[in-house]
Formats: C-alpha cells, sequence, structure tokens
C-alpha cells in the first residue's frame, strides 16, 4: 500500500487539482457558450422568418421530436414557423433552421446553422451573399418535396445542386424535405 | 539539441533551427488539416502555443517529483486539461472560430510536438530554460501554420483573413479550390519544407 501510495501521489492529487481546475473553467464559461449558442439560434430564426419582431413572445413547440418557434410579428400576428432540424451530412451532422409561412403553405426561407462539411464545396450551403444554393428554397411551397437535379431547375420543385458537393446538396435537401413531409403537416391551425 | 543553452538559444531554436513543422515535421495533422484560412491557423497556433508552455510550466515545476515511468501519464493528464480549457475558452470567446475548427481542438492533445517539449526539455530544465523553449516552440509552430494558412488562403479563396486581394472577378470562377482541400495542405507543406531545407542546406537559416 505505502509502494503504491509513493508511485501515484502526484497523479492523483494531479487529478483532483485539474478536475477542479476544468470544473472552474466550465462554471466560468458555461453561461457565455450557452449564449453564443442561443445567439446564433436567434440569428437564425429571425433570418428565416424576417417578419418576427423580437420583442414579441416566442412560443417553443416540441413536433414530433423536433423544436419548433412560433414567431410573432410586432403586430401579435402569427409571423411565421422556425422548425430546427437536423441530419446526417457528408461530413458530420448539419443542423437547420426551415422558416415556414403562417399558414403552412410555403418555404420562407432555409438557413444552416452549424456542419463540417468541407470547405470551399460543400459550405456552400451556408445562406451567406454569393451562395446561390439555400436561397432556391425561399418562397418555394412546402406541398411537393424536392428533388435534386444539376441541370437548371426544369420545375419549382427542383434544386440545383452545388457543383462538386452534391453529397451536400442531397443532404440538405434531405432534411429540408423531413421538414416537409413530417412537420409542416402538424404544425397547429390558428 | 545542444547540451547547455541559453535562454534566448532556446527560445531561437524552436523557431528556426528546430522548428516543429518544418524541420522536425511534428504536428503534422494540424499543420495539415486547419491551415485553409489564416483565421484557423492563428487560432490552433495560438491553442496549441498556450497549452505547450502550460505544459512545460507544470512539468518543469514538478520535474523532481515525477517517478520516471508515470511520466507520460503525466504530460497527458496535464495536456488534456489545458487542451480542454482552450477549447472551453474558444466556444466562450471565439465562437465562429471554434465552429469551424471545433473538431480539431481536441486533437491537440495527442500532437507529438507538445509531448516531445515536455520529454526533451521540461523535464529535465528549470523553469525559465522551459518557458523559453515553450515559447519557442509554439511561436515556431504559429508561424510555420501561418505560412501555410497565407498561400493557402490566397491561392485558394483569393483571400487574406477574409479581405479580397486576388482579383474578385477572376478568383470567382477560377479559384484553386484545391489549395483549401486536403490535397492542397499536402503540396503547400511539401513545397514549403523543400523551400526551407533547400535553405538550410545553404546555410541562409540559422546554422
Amino acid at each position: 500500500m505505502k509502494k503504491f501510495i509513493d508511485e501515484s501521489w502526484l497523479v492523483l492529487t494531479m487529478g483532483i487539482a485539474f478536475a477542479a481546475l476544468l470544473a472552474g473553467a466550465q462554471t466560468t464559461w458555461q453561461g457565455k457558450i450557452r449564449e453564443n449558442q442561443a445567439k446564433a439560434l436567434n440569428l437564425a430564426v429571425a433570418e428565416v422568418v424576417p417578419a418576427m419582431d423580437a420583442e414579441q413572445e416566442r412560443e417553443t413547440l416540441d413536433i414530433d421530436g423536433n423544436t419548433v418557434f412560433k414567431c410573432r410579428a410586432a403586430d401579435g400576428s402569427l409571423a411565421g414557423w422556425a422548425v430546427q432540424a437536423s441530419g446526417g451530412g457528408f461530413i458530420d451532422k448539419i443542423n437547420v433552421v426551415v422558416g415556414i409561412s403562417p399558414d403552412g403553405s410555403e418555404i420562407i426561407g432555409v438557413k444552416v446553422v452549424s456542419h463540417l462539411e468541407t470547405p470551399g464545396l460543400g459550405n456552400k450551403i451556408e445562406r451567406v451573399e454569393g451562395n446561390p444554393f439555400p436561397y432556391q428554397f425561399d418562397g418555394k411551397s412546402t406541398a411537393t418535396p424536392f428533388a435534386l437535379t444539376k441541370q437548371t431547375p426544369a420545375t419549382d420543385s427542383e434544386i440545383q445542386a452545388i457543383t462538386g458537393a452534391t453529397y451536400s446538396s442531397q443532404y440538405t435537401m434531405d432534411i429540408v424535405n423531413d421538414v416537409l413531409t413530417r412537420i409542416v403537416p402538424q404544425l397547429p391551425k390558428e | 539539441m545542444a547540451a547547455e543553452t541559453g535562454n534566448l538559444e532556446q527560445f531561437k531554436t524552436g523557431i528556426l533551427d528546430n522548428n516543429p513543422v518544418l524541420v522536425q515535421l511534428l504536428g503534422m495533422c494540424p499543420a495539415l488539416a486547419v491551415t485553409n484560412s489564416v483565421e484557423n491557423a492563428l487560432v490552433m497556433g495560438g491553442a496549441a502555443t498556450f497549452v505547450v508552455v502550460m505544459s512545460n510550466l507544470i512539468t518543469s515545476l514538478l520535474r523532481n517529483l515525477i517517478k520516471p515511468h508515470v511520466r507520460i501519464l503525466i504530460f497527458t493528464l496535464t495536456i488534456a486539461t489545458f487542451v480542454t480549457i482552450a477549447d472551453l475558452f474558444l466556444k466562450a470567446y471565439l465562437f465562429k472560430v471554434s465552429q469551424a475548427i471545433g473538431a480539431f481542438i481536441p486533437l491537440i492533445i495527442v500532437n507529438c510536438m507538445i509531448i516531445c517539449r515536455a520529454e526533451v526539455v521540461a523535464i529535465k530544465n528549470g523553469v525559465g530554460k522551459s518557458l523559453a523553449d515553450a515559447f519557442g516552440i509554439g511561436i515556431g509552430f504559429t508561424l510555420s501554420l501561418l505560412t501555410l494558412g497565407i498561400i493557402r488562403e490566397i491561392l485558394g479563396s483569393g483571400t487574406f483573413l477574409n479581405y479580397q486581394v486576388l482579383p474578385k472577378t477572376v478568383w470567382d470562377t477560377h479559384a484553386w479550390i484545391i489549395m483549401i482541400l486536403p490535397p492542397g495542405a499536402f503540396l503547400t507543406l511539401g513545397v514549403v519544407v523543400g523551400v526551407v531545407n533547400y535553405m538550410r542546406e545553404r546555410g541562409k537559416v540559422g546554422a
């Protein structure tokens, strides 16, 4: 026993000291980290439901396991729904927020909140200026699921894939299609 | 490594003669993985520098207490702790970058460059020399990553720290996308290491 303690007391002490240090760091920064994540989500919601007023209370629903935000405009009327959804990507999970019009008939916008797709190719699924891909969903009907094409889309339900990132395009579109078929029909009527 | 060197020498050797990435070829994983932009390279370099400094400091302070056969365990414990702290810090204060390179920060734990400094320098030397060594190696590592990051971001995206430096009209359609993809990392690293070796041969660097 004495030999055991002689050999290992330093490792044990350091283990405890470092655990305390980590607990301290975690406690100190936890709030800030949560705030960052919440801020990123809020920005995404505001982007896909632009009519939303930040001052209005936002109701959070759980529909079939997905978090759905009921967003209201400044006058209190329904501005739209923001559906949080995620699915497998080319490399890691893609997290998306889909904005749906108040009556559930139209997509307002699709915003990727986080992903690890290939820089330069797959990351063109990000909704920023210069990336046409995510904007293709804007204003489209929620009635029919989308299909991917490599040409210029012939119909409204076709989405043009990103050159060099067909899989990233496919997976992002799959997440949107899943929202259309599974969540949109279950949105409560107002 | 020279037997008896001063602190300044120890600091300089990490940047030039013993540059971890370009001469010792250590820490290749982050050098290849996160140098697709200058910003990512800087943050990775900063995080690794913080970890190597803290690891060398703790190891050097405890060097007379550490039993030889548990030393690797203690190095790993120390490194893992400070990597986790760096990871939490980035998530709290550099959220955007941490989202981009987040997966690679925990991998600093297995960056052999850091454990190598603990084993080669910190376990045998005083705090002053160990810290000088850590800062030298950390800065050498950051500068190497920065070199790769600058080349890859300019050629691959036409930007420097997200500012457009090459004509946008040309670069939007003809960017060398390969430079920001993994093959670009290998190509750039190979060329840079080649240039460094050539210059060392000719006695222009360090010596």
